[in-house]
């Protein structure tokens, strides 16, 4: 079933309130093609949760062939704990060729990480998300007061839709902080990766990833050398609200 | 079908640069002619027409185009080659619209 437009935002003032547990529960009795993101970090909890909901639930991960062997091994620990099945997802071979061809394996320290990721993730999620009528994700306020101060709880994935068709993206973890997470994790004996032992905060590819000392916060863990990610594109949510 | 294009002004009164940037490529490609109207969402008027429109359909970026249908139905698009491609019929390559899809979306560092 479809949710529309504003159908959404009502359901997101709703939902808002509620625990991740009650946003799965909702969502899980909303669609049956819908998936979870599992990126092979914290976001783990999103799978324990909806596994007590629903045990087959559906997971993919998006391998982007410069994951850690920590990583790969967690996402197989998950696959096991769980009894799931997990969609690991490869990039455009053609595709990937062509970038390392003209701009060798480490571009991204030369130019930005979006040519890359684009190839590597963007892609392969795409094609995805075209099977699927939502998704959810491990999406966070606190991973970056900056851009994500908004983020709701349910939204309309505009950029990813089927032509003509609706997809709906749920952040169920939303107005979760790092320490309910750990909280969870930790008080329900949920698997998490070993990096986490070692410093590492966020999670990603191992070149554009690295562990973080005391009061840092976990986006400089990301692409370090290049400057604050840009947000003009965004329209001044003040101005939005203000109605 | 009418098709909307919304242009934003930024807070200091200065044109958005992505705006810009597919306003030229509209014009280039002679797809500007299948615009039937343009507003602008003024960020220091939240009554200005494209901010109303936004806030109408729950959109929190811009630029973006609304297509209306015949039958009333509307369909939103902050992308700009998915709009070019699945309402104009132009042909586009798979990197070039994920890499677009990347760029305005800064919630997806998350993957
Ligand atoms: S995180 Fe780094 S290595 Fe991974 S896809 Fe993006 S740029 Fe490439």
């Amino acid at each position: 079933m479809a949710v529309d437009t504003i159908a959404t935002v009502d359901v997101d003032k709703k939902l808002q309130a509620e625990s991740p547990q009650a946003v799965l529960e909702y969502a899980l009795s909303q669609f049956d093609d819908i998936a979870i993101s599992f990126s092979g970090a914290e976001d783990v909890v999103l799978i324990d949760m909806a596994h007590r909901i629903r045990p087959d639930i559906q997971v993919f991960s998006l391998d982007t062939g410069r994951l850690h062997p920590e990583t790969y091994r967690f996402i197989d620990r998950v696959r096991n704990h769980y009894q799931i099945d997990i969609d690991v997802l490869f990039p455009d071979a053609a595709a990937v060729n062509k970038l390392v061809r003209e701009k060798g394996l480490f571009s991204f320290y030369q130019d930005n990480h979006q040519e890359c990721c684009s190839i590597r993730k963007v892609m392969p999620l795409k094609q995805k998300l075209l099977t699927l009528d939502a998704w959810v994700t491990g999406q966070r306020r606190d991973q970056s007061p900056n851009t994500r101060a908004h983020l709701p709880v349910i939204q309309d994935d505009r950029a990813f839709s089927r032509p003509g068709d609706t997809l709906t993206k749920f952040n169920p973890l939303a107005n979760w902080s790092s320490a309910q997470v750990w909280d969870y994790i930790r008080s329900n004996g949920v698997p998490y990766n070993d990096l986490h032992d070692r410093g590492f905060i966020s999670i990603g590819c191992e070149p554009c990833t690295r562990p973080l000392g005391p009061n840092q916060h976990e986006r400089e863990g990301r692409w370090w050398w290049e400057e604050a990610t840009k947000k003009e594109c965004g329209l001044h949510q003040a101005n939005l609200d203000s109605k | 079908m009418k098709i909307t294009l919304v242009k934003k002004i930024l807070a200091d009164g200065s044109p958005c640069a992505k705006c810009a940037d597919v306003q030229e490529k509209l014009e280039s490609s002679g797809q500007i002619r299948q615009i039937d109207e343009t507003l602008i969402a003024d960020e220091r008027d939240s009554d200005s027409p494209g901010m109303q429109l936004a806030r109408e359909l729950d959109v929190s970026r811009a630029p973006f185009f609304v297509v209306e249908k015949d039958d009333g139905s509307r369909d939103v698009y902050t992308v700009y080659l998915k709009f070019v491609k699945e309402v104009l019929g132009q042909q586009n390559s798979a990197a070039d619209e994920a890499r677009e899809i990347l760029e305005n979306s800064n919630d997806l560092d998350f993957l």
